[in-house]
């Protein structure tokens, strides 16, 4: 390690270990698993005319459990900032260069260059689930910027019919705001979909030290496929739909 | 403002409702009645520890007296270790009784929110 990269990486954060989201997504702002909350519990996204009618069909969806979720395709990438809305634990790899978010659950991995390098030029850019980030440091603050971020329908925020456009924009600041408290403030800023930026708040508590985080390997046995009208099936170990409800 | 009772009672349930809403990682939890557990006594078939879902095949004796197979999921291997579950925790043969949430149409199968070993250890699906 270089002398200045040892000076850099001394004044990081302490992020190792293993965390989970505090309350599973189940916040005041909105909820990623478990079927609708109640109205007034959640803050919603400020959605313009056009996207309130979306949202306003995706939780008739959600209502009759068809509404679209990447995760329970299995394989696929749930997007950011849904990367931050997930159950098993987080793993937050800091180095003066990059950050890397590593979630236990399913194919996600975000990586935040730290280097001082800008976003790439347009032409070398194309919309992906997790998108492009770069950050910089804030004192103990990682702040970072995501764009290029595929959406409009491939992506969700949650199970309750939040979705953004692919014009979404995010702006994230990720510190410990309390002992093994990591606080993320995430802005989405989406001109497609939001007449104003939309706010959300998500906390990882620090498991406890030592914890092993596993193999998730969604293909290995999933009894759940979705069939072509969104439902939900429930098959036997010989392969067969048991459910008795069309 | 509200009254403390009645504060209490908005708090457990919003803490049912987030209990609840723990069940799946993987998918919706609409196909299971959340407001109804059901207890299972039953023989381990069959134990599946695998992902997206862990699986408890469970031969049922019905009040007909006739034998039936359950298929009831739960959480992922890493979340079941975390709370104390092992690969090796229910084998082929063991007696066991279950707390399902049962799926709503009626058919044999649910999610597991807790189970109960023949010596009388109790395990949960949940950290709370």
């Amino acid at each position: 390690m270089s002398v200045w990269a040892a000076e850099a990486a001394a004044k990081l954060p302490d992020w190792s270990g293993a965390w989970q989201l505090r309350g599973r997504g189940e916040s005041r702002a909105s909820a990623t698993n478990g079927g609708p909350a109640k109205v007034g519990e959640r803050n919603l996204p400020p959605y313009n005319p056009a996207w309130q009618k979306k949202f306003e069909a995706n939780a008739e969806l959600a209502k009759q459990d068809r509404f679209p979720d990447p995760l329970s395709f299995c394989g696929i990438p749930v997007g950011y900032p849904r990367v931050l809305n997930l159950p098993d634990s987080y793993e937050f790899v800091v180095r003066p260069e990059r950050v890397w978010i590593l979630t236990e659950n399913g194919p996600n991995l975000m990586r935040i260059y730290t280097d001082g390098r800008d976003h790439p030029a347009a032409d070398l850019m194309w919309p992906t689930y997790t998108g492009d980030s770069v950050g910089h440091w804030e004192g103990d603050a990682l702040v970072f910027d995501t764009v290029s971020i595929k959406n409009d329908g491939d992506t969700i925020f949650d199970r309750n019919g939040v979705v953004f456009s692919d014009k979404i924009h995010v702006v994230t600041r990720l510190r410990i705001t309390a002992p093994d408290t990591l606080t993320a403030d995430v802005t989405v800023i989406d001109p497609g979909a939001l007449t104003e930026p939309y706010k959300i708040v998500r906390q990882f508590r620090r498991i406890e030290a030592g914890a092993r985080v596993y193999d998730y390997a969604c293909r290995e046995n999933n009894r759940n496929p979705i069939d072509a009208s969104g439902k939900t099936l429930t098959l036997g170990t010989d392969g067969r739909v048991i459910d008795l409800a069309k | 403002m509200l009254r403390p009772l009645r504060s209490i009672a908005l708090l457990l349930a919003a803490l049912s409702m987030a209990y609840a809403g723990t069940g799946s990682a993987h998918h919706s939890t609409g196909m299971f009645d959340q407001a109804k557990t059901i207890k299972l006594v039953g023989t381990v078939k069959q134990f599946q520890w695998t992902n997206p879902h862990s699986w408890i095949q469970l031969d049922v004796t019905n009040e007909a007296g006739a034998k039936e197979e359950w298929s009831i999921e739960g959480n992922s291997p890493n979340q079941l270790i975390r709370l104390g579950w092992r690969p090796g925790t229910l084998k082929p043969g063991d007696n066991i009784t279950l707390l399902v949430k049962p799926m709503r149409d009626g058919a044999k199968g649910g999610m597991f929110v807790e189970i109960t070993l023949a010596d009388g250890t109790v395990l949960k699906q949940y950290d709370r």
